[in-house]
């Protein structure tokens, strides 16, 4: 194919090439000829005119003179008067009109000379003939000088010195005047005149040449330059002579051309021969037949080298697509194999779970009467049924993918619930297989974006199930998601997410395929886990689609890491403004980066954060903070802890700490299995991992008790307590005035009990329900806070055992608060009078 | 003086104080009463009469007191005192009284001077 296509455009190039060649020559030949007879027709044109207008010339010349002759008898008749003044004045005229000689001709040729060098006539007879028969004639001649004259001859019958009669008058005229006349006399001129008689020999003749005859010298010139057939065109010009016609010719004497022209002259027996010769003009006309062979082969080789540019390029481009097209051709049969083998892989996979749905389903029919045995069949048929809907979705999305119908649909997405629902699917299988499983997250700039939700966790399911499934039991998975700027501008947000396993790993080779099309690594310890393959490839696929990359690090035996960056569009979303109350709180975990990424966030919320790594230092921790009687708010507790774990650890510190104080476990498992345990264990809720920073404020607002957002407004503008009664046992006045101070601002009425006694006794002599609470001092003299509180507990009246009684104390010890419970108060606030926590417990405690 | 200045010269937490109460009239009301409040000549009396159990209540509600008005360096005092008492007498009790009557003093003298100034101005 390829031979057959370099020999076809070889062969019709060299054609091309010689056609081109024999035209170019042809045109160029055909063209020099035709300027050349062209050259021939104007000069044969220009020529005959030049003659006529010369011969015309000529016979005005001799005309004139002849007229000048004729005047001259006309003027002077014969026999008009005597002879010798006759003669006299035939002379005078004759000067006059600048003639050279006069003579009266006899009719035998004798000239009796009248003035001037006395003339003798070269050729007699014609000119004898003319005049006798009566008509005007010229005739050539010579004088006594031998000078070449012109005769100019009229008939006139004078009486001639010797008695006879003249047959005419004869006036003589130097040649040259009518080489003058006849412009015969130019130096170098480019037409040669000459003046012959029929014979050929020169009347007049502008050149001296050594010859008296024309023909003579046509015929040496020939001898000279070497002429072709001269004495053929010789011939032909004298038969034309003698014919008295006019003749024109083209004579070639070597590379000389002339051209001849001869027409007869009136009034004698001449000829005017105007030759021309080509020198001049063949100069020119070579010239040009040379420019034009030289344009005309420039122009073939111009076209010629187009052409082989042409050919060139068409040539490069045949075999560019010749390769092309063997490529294509390998690559579709790869792809074809590799799609058979697919197909053979898929059988195989798809006839394992089919097989055992048959099997089991027979076996279910078997044991109709046994419900266990019946239900066991239909769990493992679950299974199977679901392996195989598994394989069948791969196998649709890889063919939507193939076909290029698959589309993105961005729509704003919150990572948190992203991380959320992947993190519930993938529980119960990271469960079954007792795989530690954590999941960080840190530096989240922005937890809303615009991204395809649904293919992103796609794409994050398929690495977690990937790695759950190639991670041996008690393997880790470790989930880790960050954000940083951008290099897409302020309205993106660079977004990793890593997938760490500590599986089974991958081999280099399959590193490099994995992510082909119709691939999986063909090892028998992966022939145990069932998949199409096609897992990967549709991740790498959805992940190029979403403009994202993927990098993979992975060690056979070690595990993988899979990493996914992508530039994620910020979504505006008019976020909630996340403040919760200034709360101290602990954060305690094992990674220090989600310590220090959970405290961050906790401080973006108004939230001073601590954070401890282990349960003991936690505790030693909360210890401190507690002597100062500056407990945390919160605290919040990873389940997984080295040492002592969350639940022990939460056991601890409810030991210390009251019932107040909210213990949060934080965890990225599920939280029903150990639920009983931890409440059991004093933990009062539950956080699930990642901590986003919604995920925090959701999970802490609860605990701030609803209105108490906003602690200084619903104080004095939401909270009425207008007309409730309060008693306040309080033993130092200052104190008591403070106290009253603040409450009063909130509605409630106040009054004092100076000691326990007079508490108890106020108590007792108001109207039952007249008091909602009273506020309990512990120290006072008399009767201790305490005492007085046992003693109104013990009181026989309807809301002895039901009025709230909170204790204020400036040591809350826990031992303290343990008492205070004990002997039967409901709550303790401590001093100083703290507004907002006195607020909450009063709506709390009073109905 | 200011009633700033003062808190400053006592080292108590103005801002803390005024945020509580709510207002700076309030404070300065709370803190000239400070003066003619008994417990401290009480703490000095059962000291002597060595009634450690009162000692250890009149302590008690000068650190309660000092909370309720900010007065950091007295309360930081009388608290170590009211710790020191709690258990009944101890070695460091007159070396800690020592301290909670000079910083009583301190705390007293720029009341009064505060109360000076304002009574003139």
């Amino acid at each position: 194919m390829h031979y057959k296509t370099t020999r076809f455009l070889t062969v019709s190039l060299v054609l091309v090439s010689v056609l081109c060649i024999l035209v170019f020559s042809f045109l160029a030949v055909y063209m020099n000829g035709q300027s050349r007879d062209t050259i021939s027709k104007v000069g044969t044109i220009y020529m005959s005119g030049t003659s006529d207008q010369l011969s015309l010339n000529f016979e005005t010349t001799m005309e004139l003179c002849l007229s000048q002759v004729q005047a001259l008898a006309d003027t002077v008749p014969p026999g008009g008067g005597e002879t010798q003044a006759l003669r006299a004045e035939l002379s005078y005229n004759a000067r006059a009109r600048d003639f050279d000689a006069l003579a009266f001709c006899s009719s035998d040729g004798q000239f009796e000379m009248l003035y001037g060098s006395p003339v003798k006539i070269t050729d007699p007879e014609p000119f004898l003939g003319s005049l006798n028969g009566g008509d005007i004639k010229i005739a050539i001649g010579s004088n006594e000088a031998d000078e070449k004259i012109v005769l100019l001859g009229v008939p006139a019958a004078y009486e001639m010195a010797n008695g006879s009669t003249s047959t005419a008058l004869v006036a003589a005229l130097p040649v040259e005047y009518f080489q003058k006349a006849l412009m015969l006399d130019e130096k170098d001129p480019l037409i040669y005149f000459y003046i012959i008689r029929q014979n050929g020999s020169f009347v007049i003749r502008n050149q001296h040449s050594g010859h008296d005859n024309y023909f003579d010298y046509l015929r040496d010139t020939s001898r000279k330059l070497g002429g072709e057939n001269t004495q053929g065109d010789i011939n032909a010009l004298s038969a034309a002579l003698s014919a008295h016609v006019s003749y024109s010719d083209v004579m070639q004497f070597g590379r000389e051309r002339w051209h001849i022209h001869c027409t007869g002259l009136r009034y004698s027996e001449w000829f005017l021969v105007s030759v021309l010769p080509y020198g001049e003009l063949n100069e020119a006309v070579d010239s040009l037949s040379f420019h034009w062979i030289a344009l005309a082969l420039l122009a073939c080789f111009i076209v010629l080298l187009a052409l082989l540019a042409v050919f060139r390029v068409y040539f490069k481009m045949t075999r560019q697509q010749i390769r092309e097209l063997e490529a294509a051709r390998e690559e579709a049969m790869h792809a074809n194999q590799a799609k058979s083998e697919f197909l053979s892989n898929m059988s195989h996979d798809i006839r394992t779970p089919m097989n055992a749905i048959v099997g089991i389903t027979a076996i279910a029919s078997a044991n109709i009467d046994n419900p266990q045995q019946l239900q066991n069949c239909l769990k493992k048929i679950t299974l199977s049924s679901k392996h195989l809907l598994g394989l069948i979705n791969d196998v649709l999305d890889m063919s939507k993918i193939e076909s290029g119908k698959m589309t993105l649909s961005m729509d704003q997405v919150s990572l948190r619930e992203v991380m959320d629902s992947i993190v519930s699917i993938v529980q119960p299988q990271i469960k079954a297989k007792k795989q530690v499983f954590d999941i960080f997250i840190h530096d989240i700039l922005s937890e809303n974006v615009f991204c395809d939700s649904v293919h992103l966790n796609q794409v994050l399911l398929n690495f977690l199930s990937n790695a759950i499934k190639f991670t041996p039991e008690g393997g880790s998975i470790q989930v880790t998601l960050y954000e940083e700027e951008s290099p897409k501008g302020e309205d993106y947000v660079r977004t990793h997410i890593f997938v760490k396993d500590t599986g089974i790993g991958m081999a280099p080779e399959f590193q490099k395929k994995i992510f082909d099309s119709f691939t999986r690594e063909d090892s028998t310890r992966v022939r145990k886990t069932e998949g199409t393959g096609l897992g990967m490839t549709i991740t790498k696929y959805i992940i190029d689609a979403m403009g994202g990359t993927i990098q993979l690090r992975s060690e056979l035996g070690k595990g993988s890491e899979f990493h996914v960056t992508f530039d994620l569009e910020r979504a505006e979303v008019p976020e909630e403004e996340m403040i919760l109350p200034e709360w101290e709180m602990l954060v305690v975990d094992d990674d220090r980066m989600l310590c220090e990424s959970t405290t961050a966030s906790l401080a973006s919320i108004g939230i001073k954060a601590e954070w401890a790594l282990d349960g003991e230092s936690a505790l030693t921790m909360v210890e401190q903070r507690h002597q100062k009687r500056q407990d945390y708010h919160i605290i919040l507790l990873d389940w997984k802890l080295p040492g002592i774990d969350g639940i022990q650890t939460a056991k601890h510190i409810r030991e210390k700490l009251s019932d107040e104080i909210p213990i949060l476990l934080i965890s990225a498992y599920d939280w029903s299995e150990i639920e009983k345990e931890a409440r059991e264990a004093g933990v009062s809720g539950f956080i699930s991992k990642p901590l986003f920073k919604s995920t925090l404020y959701y999970g802490l607002k609860q605990y701030a008790g609803g209105d108490d957002l906003r602690p200084k407004e619903s104080t004095e503008q939401e909270v009425d307590f207008n007309g409730k009664h309060i008693l306040l046992a309080e033993d130092n006045e200052l104190n008591w005035e403070i106290a009253e101070e603040l409450l009063s601002t909130l509605g409630l009425k106040l009054d004092w009990a100076e000691n326990g006694q007079i508490c108890v006794d106020k108590f007792q002599n108001s109207d039952p329900g007249h008091y909602d609470a009273i506020l309990m001092d512990l120290r006072m003299p008399v009767m201790t806070g305490y005492e007085a509180t046992t003693a109104i507990r013990a009181l026989k009246r309807s809301d002895a055992a039901t009025i709230p009684i909170i204790a204020m104390t400036a040591d809350a010890f826990s031992e303290d608060v343990q008492r205070c419970l004990a002997c039967g108060m409901n709550a303790h606030i401590a001093k100083p009078i703290d507004m907002r926590e006195t607020v909450r417990l009063l709506k709390k405690l009073m109905k | 003086m200011s009633l700033k200045e003062c808190y400053q010269s006592i080292g108590g937490n103005y801002e803390d104080a005024v945020g509580r109460l709510y207002s700076e009239k309030l404070v300065r009301k709370f803190v000239f009463k400070f003066l003619n409040d008994p417990s401290y000549q009480l703490l000095e009396k059962s000291m002597q009469e060595q009634n450690y159990a009162e000692a250890f209540r009149a302590s008690h509600t000068i650190k309660g007191i000092c909370q309720n008005l900010s007065f950091n360096r007295l309360q930081e005092s009388s608290s170590a005192l009211t710790e020191a008492l709690r258990a009944g007498y101890s070695p460091q009790v007159p070396e800690l009284v020592e301290k909670v009557k000079a910083d009583y003093r301190e705390t007293v003298e720029a009341i009064q001077r505060l109360q000076a100034e304002e009574g003139m101005g």
